[in-house]
């Protein structure tokens, strides 16, 4: 989805389908900064990477949740 | 002088020694803060009864012989991010009215079992997602911003109002401020230093760290804070940082890399100038100058936003549905923008984290450290929100902040700031020095070899006022979270 013209609109569409129901008076501004954030972050789409994995922190082996408190996600 | 201008070591050793006690000291940084904090801002709250109690604790500890180490009875600020249970960790924002902790933040415990003494907790931008602390003026020149976001943990260390303080860098946050105030800051490997009961802005580039007057008094700082802690994720085991300071500034043999791409890429002639000398100055201790060339520079921006815009609006997501008119505009504006990042964006800047570290990784095998400037321009005037380079460029002031402190960020390794100058306004310049992951030691090394040939760094209470060239008006671009 290009969204180098993302318009106000879209926008609002894209943010409510993400659960987030934006006012109308937030839509124009909203557009305008997830085009500068596009405009920067898409230059990574450039890269041909290959078989290299995502650098995400997950380890199987762990003791981290010994002292968590127990998640109610009811 | 008085023991609010002290540096840490100096005034560790004076109390350790018996000739100054904790109550001296914590009075005299509480009476420096009734005469400048009004002009500064740099404190959310000021818990002066709580630590006039810790001040009479520590002193009848030592004198009963039990001396806990460097830290015992020394004034501290702790960025208003890092509970410390009973009091508010309102991290700038009106989303968090009404906060008290419960417990204690891992870092803020072990403070507290080294005797560390709580001043106060100390302005950062809102959620730590911007480079300016509004809230906070600059320690050297009440017209220029404070940076960020750990802005009032740098001002108060460097106006005398706290002897160290904490902060985080996500982006620089520790780094920018401590740079644009003429004091050090230290950004840690990722995972040496807990983060348990901080509160987070992106949980993959979040790192704490400590500001100080001067290297050496990082150095007794660091091993208080780092060490395992299962309850993050992040926290590695690894022995504490043992940096002790050389008989002799000597750096024999060290190999510094001096970027030729990148680093000195749209940054103030001064600024160049200032980190240049202070190149030539760890040459002439001995150090073994040699040009390197910055590895995938041109995705570090993207992958730094990649990295950060989704993961706080993640951490926000309940707020920002529930109380969004609590936040502030700017920042509103970038955590509702984060719900339109696809995934594979996402995706991709981990992608190309994994090749940074790799390249990053590669190049620390041929120097042992690269020198660096902190940020590319001195403190803005307050409400300024671009800069025009030369070559016609136009860029973000929290951009340019940013540029030269991400890569630290984005591959976890380590990352010194420490003042070499003024700029022609008197406001201060900071080089960065970055190394191996878990080698602070050779940066605070490195560090400390160039400050023992400096003059010291002292805390001013009355700055120049002056203005900046080079500076443009207008309001391009789009705040950067640090």
């Amino acid at each position: 989805m290009p969204t180098d013209d993302l318009t106000p609109p879209e926008a609002a569409r894209w943010a409510a389908r993400a659960g987030l129901p934006l006012a109308e008076d937030r839509h124009a501004r909203v557009a305008a900064t997830a085009r500068h954030i596009h405009s920067v972050v898409s230059v990574l789409r450039e890269l041909d990477f290959g078989d290299v994995p995502p650098a995400a922190a997950y380890s199987a082996h762990s003791d981290h949740f010994a002292e968590e408190p127990r998640h109610d996600a009811s | 002088m008085t023991p609010a201008d002290l540096t840490l070591a100096a005034a560790a050793a004076a109390i350790r020694d018996r000739r100054l006690s904790p109550v001296e000291l914590v009075e005299s940084v509480l009476d420096r803060i009734t005469r400048v904090e009004p002009g500064l801002g740099a404190y959310a709250t000021v818990t002066a009864d709580r630590a006039r109690a810790s001040a009479r604790a520590a002193e009848e500890e030592i004198a009963a012989g039990h001396h806990r180490g460097p830290l015992h009875g020394v004034p501290m600020g702790l960025k208003d991010l890092i509970d410390v249970a009973g009091t508010a960790t309102s991290a700038g924002s009106r989303v968090r009215d009404g906060h008290r902790a419960g417990t204690d933040s891992t870092v803020a415990a072990r403070l507290s079992e080294a005797g560390a003494v709580l001043v106060g907790k100390t302005h950062t931008h809102e959620f730590a997602y911007g480079l300016i602390t509004p809230q906070t003026r600059n320690a050297r020149n009440p017209d220029r911003v404070a940076g960020g976001s750990s802005g009032g943990s740098a001002v108060a260390v460097a106006a005398g109002t706290a002897t160290f303080a904490l902060g985080t860098d996500t982006g620089g946050s520790i780094r920018v401020p401590a740079a644009l105030n003429g004091v050090v800051g230290l950004k840690p490997t990722y995972g040496l230093v807990p983060r348990h009961g901080v509160t987070a802005l992106s949980w993959s580039l979040d790192h704490v760290g400590p500001i100080t007057r001067t290297v050496e008094d990082a150095a007794l700082v660091l091993p208080a804070l780092a060490g395992y802690d299962p309850r993050d994720p992040a926290s590695v085991r690894s022995g504490p940082p043992d940096h002790r300071p050389a008989p002799e500034p000597d750096l024999t043999g060290l190999r510094v890399g001096v970027p030729h791409t990148y680093y000195f890429d749209h940054v103030d002639p001064e600024v160049e100038a200032a980190v240049r000398r202070a190149v030539d100055r760890l040459s002439d201790l001995g150090a073994r100058l040699t040009e390197v060339g910055v590895p995938l520079a041109r995705y570090i921006q993207a992958t730094q936003w990649g990295l950060m815009v989704p993961e706080a609006t993640a951490y926000h997501a309940r707020t920002l549905r529930d109380t969004p008119d609590r936040y502030a505009e700017d920042v509103r504006v970038l955590l509702e923008a984060g719900e339109l990042m696809p995934a594979g964006d996402h995706l991709r800047a981990q992608r190309a984290r994994t090749l940074m570290r790799r390249e990053w990784a590669r190049l620390l095998t041929e120097v042992d450290v690269i020198a660096a400037p902190a940020v590319p321009l001195t403190a803005v005037p307050a409400g300024r929100e671009s800069v025009t380079w030369p070559d016609g460029t136009v860029e973000a002031v929290s951009d340019a902040y940013v540029r030269l402190s991400a890569p630290a960020d984005i591959t976890g390794f380590p990352a010194l700031t420490l003042p070499v100058g003024h700029d022609h306004a008197g406001l201060p310049i900071g080089m960065q020095l970055l190394g191996r992951p878990f080698e602070e030691a050779t940066l605070l090394r490195t560090g400390h070899a160039y400050e023992r040939t400096a003059p010291a760094v002292r805390p001013r209470e009355h700055a120049p006022r002056d203005t900046v060239p080079g500076t443009g008006g207008g309001d391009a671009g789009i705040p950067a979270g640090a």
